[in-house]
């Protein structure tokens, strides 16, 4: 009965009902689509560290991933492949040598990293291939490289230029060769494009000295939630010379930000909230002051101070609910086709692109999205309805009675 | 022997207006039975409401003491006073004072609904309790719905419907026209009757001092005459 009647004293004043569950709604939707966009690019920024080289899970030779040369190769490298290829979680991998070195161009030069792939792994694991913005990508064919379009206009080159690169081999010497541009690549970070260069698995070896020998594999997973089960397979299985990193471990400051884009809507939530609970305030304590007369006649026959104090709560709760959910439902609605055509942001593509993320970014909506605007504001109305409630409460049945 | 149920003794109130004090009641000594059919009658401003709702423990009185059932009120908490008045006490205002949102029937549940009874059983006592008082077709219409004398005949069913001791009525005829008032206090008096319901009234009408078997007369915040009426 309770129910009943804080569900029809909140019609009593429809329009002013109204203009609360609407100013409710138009905070649901501002925040739904911020979040979904904010939580969008941050994953775009994620999954794109992850789709253009670092993947799921990275093997190595302890002590690579803080000092990137090639002396540390990656040992008994058939006795990695063989362990990876026996995990059924891991879907695709590729071999890859990895070194600092130098590309000259006859106009210019630029310190670089050069990657070398198995084009075939490679276009399994990683997203250069698709990239490729001319030419095309690496063949069965000697001497081939791709480099990005920015390191490109750089050096001043394009798809058919040769360029000369350079990097310190295995054994000291510094390991050289030519190799012809067949393709111009353009990731979503353009510093990224600045720096990687891809050649052949097979010629980045002789360059390097490297006799077979590779400096990480790079898996991807079928499923990524399983990345920790993989991670402790892979060290039980490799020992103590390996180091096997997870995606959150070789991208920290990423994970980091993801965590506290978290927090940050939740100060989000907290500014819309606040914005709202004073309207809140406002349109309990009208209401409340217009019925107290009646709240009164509650008491004289019988009524406790907390139900009555709970039947104004109901009520701010009902507000809160029925604005929140019309909000989502319409948040939803202008979310659903923006999650699938993205939102253009090109008039921002530069700045966007130094952070590792594209100019279309596509608003993804989570559980903890969904729950955030389904019960953070409704909280909030019944918090704005406590003092217009306490204050009915404190009345007594006569003050209450005669009060005008 | 009559059964003593409410007694007031040195009963005092001052209001304060404006700062200045208001001597509301001055000293009110008052015995109340079981199954009295008792008037308070007086000039407006008299202090009839004021003692009313002193006896209800509705207001807290400035010195002397209400006793309801030889319990003193003024030790009771808040929380044992709405206990109190849920479960023996019933009150018909003269504005009537029902829930605007909610139908006659639901207005006469609803203290049955604070009381904890289960439906079932609340249903049937509602349904049984508007066709005992002829208000059976009024169930499904609010307040605004009904006219003065259907409201205060649906305000009497919600006082009497959890069976309590005592009736307090505040000038239950105010506002409806002689006839329709005439009505209410046949009503009224059938519950006194055939319940055993202690009713207490506050009015100035002649046709309610008239119906009272017990009229004290208020005049300036002081019992100014007693009357025993045999009927």
């Amino acid at each position: 009965m309770l129910l009943k009647i804080a569900w029809r004293n909140i019609w009593r004043q429809r329009r002013r009902s109204v203009i609360v569950i609407i100013s409710v709604a138009i905070g649901i939707v501002a925040t739904l689509l911020t979040e979904t966009l904010s939580r969008g690019m941050m994953l775009q920024m994620l999954e794109n560290q992850i789709g253009s080289h670092v993947a799921h899970i990275q093997v190595h030779r302890k002590g690579f991933e803080a000092n990137q040369v090639v002396q540390n190769y990656l040992p008994a490298r058939t006795k990695v492949e063989r362990l990876v290829s026996e995990i059924p979680e891991a879907e695709y991998y590729s071999e890859r040598t990895i070194t600092f070195g130098l590309i000259s161009s006859a106009r210019s030069s630029s310190g670089v990293t050069i990657v070398g792939i198995d084009p075939r792994r490679e276009e399994r694991v990683t997203t250069i291939e698709k990239s490729l913005v001319a030419g095309q990508y690496l063949s069965a064919r000697r001497n081939e490289v791709i480099v990005g379009k920015k390191l490109a206009e750089k050096l001043g080159v394009g798809v058919g230029d040769k360029i000369v690169a350079m990097a310190t081999a295995l054994d000291g010497h510094i390991g050289s060769d030519v190799f012809r541009i067949v393709g111009l690549y353009e990731t979503f970070s353009s510093e990224f494009d600045k720096v990687y260069i891809y050649v052949p698995l097979k010629e980045s070896q002789e360059m390097l000295a490297l006799d077979g020998d590779v400096s990480e594999v790079a898996i991807i997973l079928r499923d990524r939630n399983r990345l920790d089960q993989v991670q402790q397979a892979l060290e039980r299985g490799l020992g103590g010379s390996y180091e096997v990193l997870t995606y959150p471990e070789i991208l920290p400051f990423l994970v980091l930000q993801l965590d506290l884009f978290q927090e940050s809507m939740l100060v989000f939530y907290a500014i819309i909230g606040i914005a709202l609970i004073f309207g809140i305030i406002n349109t309990m304590l009208m209401s409340v002051f217009e019925r107290m007369t009646e709240f009164g006649v509650l008491k004289a026959i019988g009524m406790r101070n907390g139900r009555l104090v709970v039947m104004i709560l109901l009520e701010a709760l009902f507000l809160g609910v029925i604005g929140s959910v019309g909000g989502f439902v319409v948040g939803y609605f202008i979310y659903l086709p923006l999650s699938h055509s993205g939102v253009n942001l090109s008039m921002f593509s530069a700045s966007l692109n130094s952070f590792g993320v594209g100019a279309i970014i596509y608003p993804v909506l989570t559980v903890d999205g969904v729950l955030n605007a389904l019960l953070i504001i409704p909280l909030i109305a019944v918090l704005g309805a406590i003092y217009p409630a306490l204050k009915a409460a404190r009345f007594e049945p006569v003050a209450a009675m005669r009060y005008v | 022997m009559a059964t003593e149920i409410i007694r007031t003794e040195s009963l005092e109130k001052v209001y304060s207006e404006n700062g200045v004090p208001v001597h509301a009641l001055r000293g009110i000594d008052l015995v109340v039975n079981k199954g009295d059919f008792l008037v308070i009658a007086g000039p407006s401003g008299s202090g009839k409401t004021t003692l009313l709702n002193l006896i209800g423990g509705l207001d807290t009185p400035t010195r002397g003491a209400v006793y309801f059932e030889r319990e003193d009120l003024s030790r009771k908490s808040d929380a044992e006073l709405s206990t109190m008045r849920l479960h023996k006490l019933g009150f018909v205002f003269q504005a009537y004072n029902l829930i605007p949102v909610l139908t006659a029937r639901e207005n006469i549940e609803f203290t049955m609904v604070l009381m904890g009874v289960p439906e079932r059983q609340r249903t049937q006592r509602v349904l049984d309790l508007m066709r005992d008082l002829g208000i059976d077709e009024l169930a499904e219409k609010r307040p605004h719905e009904m006219s003065g004398g259907q409201q205060q005949r649906v305000a009497v069913a919600r006082a009497i419907i959890t069976d309590p001791s005592v009736v307090l009525a505040d000038e239950p005829t105010a506002n409806l026209d002689s006839t329709t008032g005439a009505s209410l206090l046949d009503l009224m008096e059938r519950m006194n009757r055939e319940k055993n319901i202690t009713f207490i009234f506050s009015s100035h009408d002649p046709q309610v001092i008239q119906r009272g078997r017990r009229l004290f007369l208020l005049r300036d915040g002081k019992i100014d005459r007693k009357e025993e009426l045999s009927r």
